[in-house]
């Protein structure tokens, strides 16, 4: 029998003031002991609802309408708390999505592991100290033992995320529930945990549900993987078969939106649209409205979960064409080509730039240098890649080219195409005010970045009127223009909206054309697809690489992810503790990277195809653990 | 220990420029006071006798030298606590005054304070450990419904109740004619029930901050990831709401607290004027309606100070609480 078997699970969101969302429709999954599953899926499929009812750990307004959990014989769903208590971390633990927040603030970590033993009283062998046992386990992730005297805010996000990890594996549990275990984690953070889970799962053998929207993390860990598309699963298979054969057009949609950096043409597509209404799903395949090659019956008939020739598949297509995989004819793909070099004069020049902060410590100061010696030029219709860790310098110097902060040493000169040099640096008041029409940013957070009271005509006139001095009337017209020219279409039906009605990638649209509003010279964008889902970055990379070339904007791309930078930009910088370790144009520095920390970033990056050796060495029977270096980041 | 060493001199700070404050602004104040207690005195037609206002100025003890010189006698009176005489409870210095009425503030309100803070609390703790039982519901209406009260509309209820109707305890004042005041039995059990009323009404409204404070910061923290992985270890209900809710959603309110503490120098003016109470803010209302400027400037001082202090307390309570405050400051 399956260690976990979840059947016809269904859960629904019952707000008080809201239609009823059915989260989870009808899913059915087991899991066998020693197994690693992964569950791929974009935000709002419900994957996480899942995860929290196979955990138990639902709260109001979500509850299970039906279907059932079963770990290890015990009906999880039907069974009392206190029955459900002894089974909890000694044989299911978890990893939350933000272990940012899933420890305790204000208790120690070794706290946290004394009450996670003592609930547990059985689960210690009484020869065991229990501070030697969190410091055994702090060692399996890598950590010293001093770390059990430190609160959760001194430690960084990298090691509480460790601290989670090693506390999770505590009790030594049969079945441990992965959510999102390195979203929000640098790549190079991430690759060091992801390694080490991998060994201790080796090691241990314990059962793993990995969730997770990163298909890279997902598909390079996994043994299987099930696709979960608008609260069901869609696809479930192996994961080397899936790498190779996808079964649905969703999932072919998916895949499609990865590709190594480092190949030598590469494209990805995206997938246009977004999921239907969970409040009231559409009668028939919940993926048809997306899909380019639905038939009548798709949105008629609801399709069922059934075995393909290769795991399984919830496609009418797939379904008549006896399990093979269909072809998804992708439409929205984006090719990354660059054009050649033109020579545009520089528009903006930063020379030998360094900032400086005091941070003050114990009995004085020492001086942190955010950035140093950086040069580089912004020209005219093309596209500059920041290419570095968190920390590693990228948006002080988006600040520096903003005007916000001033340089400690060296300078940001602006060129405009009718005048003449100004130094940024030294801009103040209305000048900076000036400045600011010409350099424009996109934020990461494309939530945060619009105001939730105001519409989006509101948000798109304020600069209009502000930079270039519109009438109110002369501006909502060219506001509409602005969201058309964002692909925003019929700007009418958008310009009365108020942001909480759009979709993520719309709202990162809104927060684009508001940059383009005053015409400027220059587009700082900062992260602007990281929070976005997988499958409409391509989008928004298209979108900006159009806007650039039309309009003829220099723009400076921060990133830390390799492949939208090589998909966009003309050059990189890859950028390390502040200074610039490689720079040169983009195809040259990711395909012949020299300098090791380049190499490090791209050996980082989660992939697919290393999976599979990896599957089959452990198939082989190798339980040792490799030795990785220690990173504290 | 860095930290509280910040906080202090943060404070010394602040009590030196309220002190500088509390001496300037009635020196920037246009017109003479001893000129405006003759005029009234002798009433608005008649003109002003310069001999008249001479005698009143040496009884005031007019300042003499230049600013400066009376800046430093100002500090030194101050630290030495001599706030001149008070012109209502003539011939009673003010810090003579001051040192009775506080004595009253401080015990009736001090003690409903403390009261108030850990019933609320528990009362809050327990309403969001049971969150949308009945439990709950009754705590948080019934609070939202006290809390809506006119506080001098519930005193007064309370006084035509237990006093007038039930004659179970006095209308009003500190104590009866019948007892001597001092540490004698007879006094302090009269006083005890003159302060029971004023107490009761200060002890209806008093916990309601707490309730609702400690009610919705608990429900968050107890919706956070750290309180279900709690859950998702198998701690148990009690220890989750404890150390995972009660402890974090309590800091906040102890800011509170505190500052409801330094609001307890100035007295509260509404309930011991409605039970004529001996208190500080009964003492204030009558310094500000006869014009007592020695007596007012004081206890804005002693009202100021006490702010100042309770903001001190509960910075350092925080950091002790707290350790993410402590680090803060750190860096």
């Amino acid at each position: 029998m399956a260690l976990l078997e979840v059947r016809d699970l269904s859960v629904t969101y019952s707000p008080r003031d809201a239609a009823a969302v059915r989260a989870v429709e009808g899913v059915s999954l087991t899991i066998d002991d020693g197994e690693f599953v992964g569950l791929l899926g974009e935000s709002g499929c419900g994957k996480s609802t899942l995860g929290s009812a196979v955990l138990r750990l639902l709260e109001k307004p979500a509850a299970v309408t039906g279907g059932s959990v079963v770990f290890d014989g015990v009906d999880i769903t039907a069974a009392g708390e206190d029955e459900i208590r002894p089974l909890r971390w000694a044989k299911i633990s978890t990893v939350f999505q933000s272990s940012m927040n899933s420890l305790n603030p204000v208790i120690t970590v070794e706290a946290q592991f004394a009450d996670t033993f003592a609930a547990h009283p059985g689960c210690l062998p009484p020869d065991v100290d229990a501070r030697q046992r969190a410091v055994d386990l702090l060692e399996m992730v890598e950590l010293d033992a001093g770390v059990l005297r430190r609160y959760p805010h001194e430690l960084s996000g990298g090691m509480k995320q460790r601290v989670a990890l090693a506390l999770a594996l505590a009790l030594s549990p049969r079945f441990v529930l992965l959510d999102e275990p390195t979203t929000g984690l640098d790549v190079v953070v991430q690759r060091a945990i992801l390694d080490r889970l991998r060994a201790l799962q080796s090691e241990f053998g314990f059962a793993v549900l990995f969730i997770s929207h990163d298909l890279g993390t997902v598909m390079e860990m996994a043994d299987r993987v099930m696709v979960m598309y608008a609260g069901e699963i869609v696809e479930d298979q192996p994961a080397e078969a899936m790498m190779s054969r996808q079964l649905h057009p969703y999932t072919q949609g998916l895949l499609g939106s990865y590709a190594d950096p480092r190949d030598a043409e590469l494209g990805v597509d995206y997938v246009p649209g977004r999921p239907p209404n969970l409040a009231d799903p559409p009668a028939g395949c919940r993926f048809a409205s997306r899909c380019q090659v639905a038939v009548d019956d798709c949105s008629t008939v609801h399709p069922e979960l059934l075995p393909a020739t290769s795991g399984a598949a919830r496609c009418l297509l797939v379904e008549r064409a006896g399990g093979t995989p269909v072809d998804a004819e992708l439409s929205g793909r984006f090719v990354a080509a660059r054009p050649a070099t033109l020579d545009e004069k520089p528009v903006l020049a930063v020379r030998d730039v360094a900032k400086h902060y005091r941070v003050r410590r114990r009995g004085g100061h020492t001086v942190k240098q955010a950035v140093e010696g950086v040069s580089f030029e912004l020209r005219p219709g093309r596209v500059t890649a920041l290419v570095g860790q968190s920390g590693s310098g990228k948006t002080t110097l988006a600040r520096l080219i903003t005007g916000i902060e001033q340089p400690t040493a060296g300078t940001v000169s602006f060129t405009p195409s009718d005048g003449s040099a100004l130094d940024v640096g030294r801009l103040r008041g209305r000048r900076l005010r000036a400045y600011h029409r010409h350099a424009q940013l996109v934020f990461q957070d494309p939530f945060g970045a619009l105001n939730p009271t105001r519409t989006l005509a509101y948000a798109l006139t304020r600069p209009l009127r502000n930079h270039l001095g519109l009438s109110p009337g002369a501006a909502r017209q060219r506001a509409g223009e602005l969201l058309e020219t964002v692909g925003l279409s019929p700007a009418a039906q958008y310009l009365d909206k108020l942001p909480h009605q759009l979709s993520g990638g719309q709202r990162q649209r809104v927060v684009v054309a508001r940059a383009l509003a005053p015409e400027p010279t220059l587009l700082v964008a900062d992260e602007p697809i990281s929070m976005l889902d997988v499958s409409i970055r391509a989008e928004i990379i298209q979108l900006l690489d159009g806007l650039v070339r039309d309009l003829g904007i220099a723009m400076l791309y921060i990133t830390h992810d390799l492949l939208s930078a090589r998909l966009l930009a003309d050059e990189v910088l890859v950028l390390k503790e502040g200074r610039v370790v490689e720079e040169g144009p983009t195809l040259q520095v990711i395909r012949h990277a020299e300098h090791a920390y380049t190499k490090l970033l791209l050996d980082s990056i989660p992939n697919p195809r290393t999976g599979s050796t990896r599957r089959n060495s452990r198939a082989g029977g190798t339980a040792g653990l490799p030795a990785a270096p220690v990173i504290r980041g | 220990m860095r930290y509280f060493l910040r906080r202090l001199g943060f404070f010394l700070v602040t009590l030196w420029a309220a002190v500088t404050l509390n001496f300037l602004i009635p020196r920037l104040q246009p017109g003479d006071p001893a000129e405006a207690i003759v005029s009234r005195l002798a009433g608005q037609s008649q003109a002003v006798d310069p001999a008249q206002v001479e005698a009143v100025r040496k009884m005031l003890g007019t300042p003499d030298g230049n600013l400066l010189q009376q800046y430093g006698d100002y500090l030194s009176a101050v630290v030495a606590g001599d706030f001149g005489v008070s012109y209502t409870y003539f011939p009673y210095t003010v810090t003579h005054m001051i040192g009775q009425g506080l004595l009253w503030t401080v015990i009736l309100v001090g003690v409903t304070q403390v009261v108030s803070f850990a019933v609320g609390t528990l009362l809050g703790a327990w309403a969001a450990y049971r969150r949308n039982s009945r439990v709950d519901s009754v705590i948080t209406l019934g609070s939202t419904f006290v809390g809506t009260l006119p506080f001098f509309w519930l005193a007064l209820l309370l006084i035509y109740v237990f006093a007038i109707g039930l004659k179970w305890f006095p209308e009003g004042g500190g104590y009866g004619g019948g007892s001597n005041p001092g540490w004698n039995w007879l006094f302090i059990s009269d006083a005890f029930q003159h302060s029971v009323l004023p107490a009761m009404a200060l002890l209806i409204v008093g916990p309601i901050g707490s309730i609702m404070g400690m009610r919705n910061n608990m429900v968050q923290t107890l919706g956070e990831d750290y309180a279900r992985l709690a859950r998702a270890k198998g701690l148990s209900r009690r220890r989750i709401a404890l150390t995972y809710g009660a402890r974090i959603a309590i800091l906040p309110n102890v800011t509170g607290f505190a500052m409801a503490l330094g609001g307890l120098l100035g007295g509260t003016l509404l309930v011991e004027t409605i039970f004529n109470y001996p208190g500080l803010g009964r003492m204030m209302l009558e310094a500000v309606s006869s014009h007592d400027y020695p007596l007012m400037q004081a206890l804005f001082l002693y009202i100021t100070i006490g702010t100042l202090l309770a903001n001190v307390l509960a910075d350092m309570l925080y950091g002790v609480l707290d350790p993410r405050v402590r680090r803060e400051e750190a860096v």
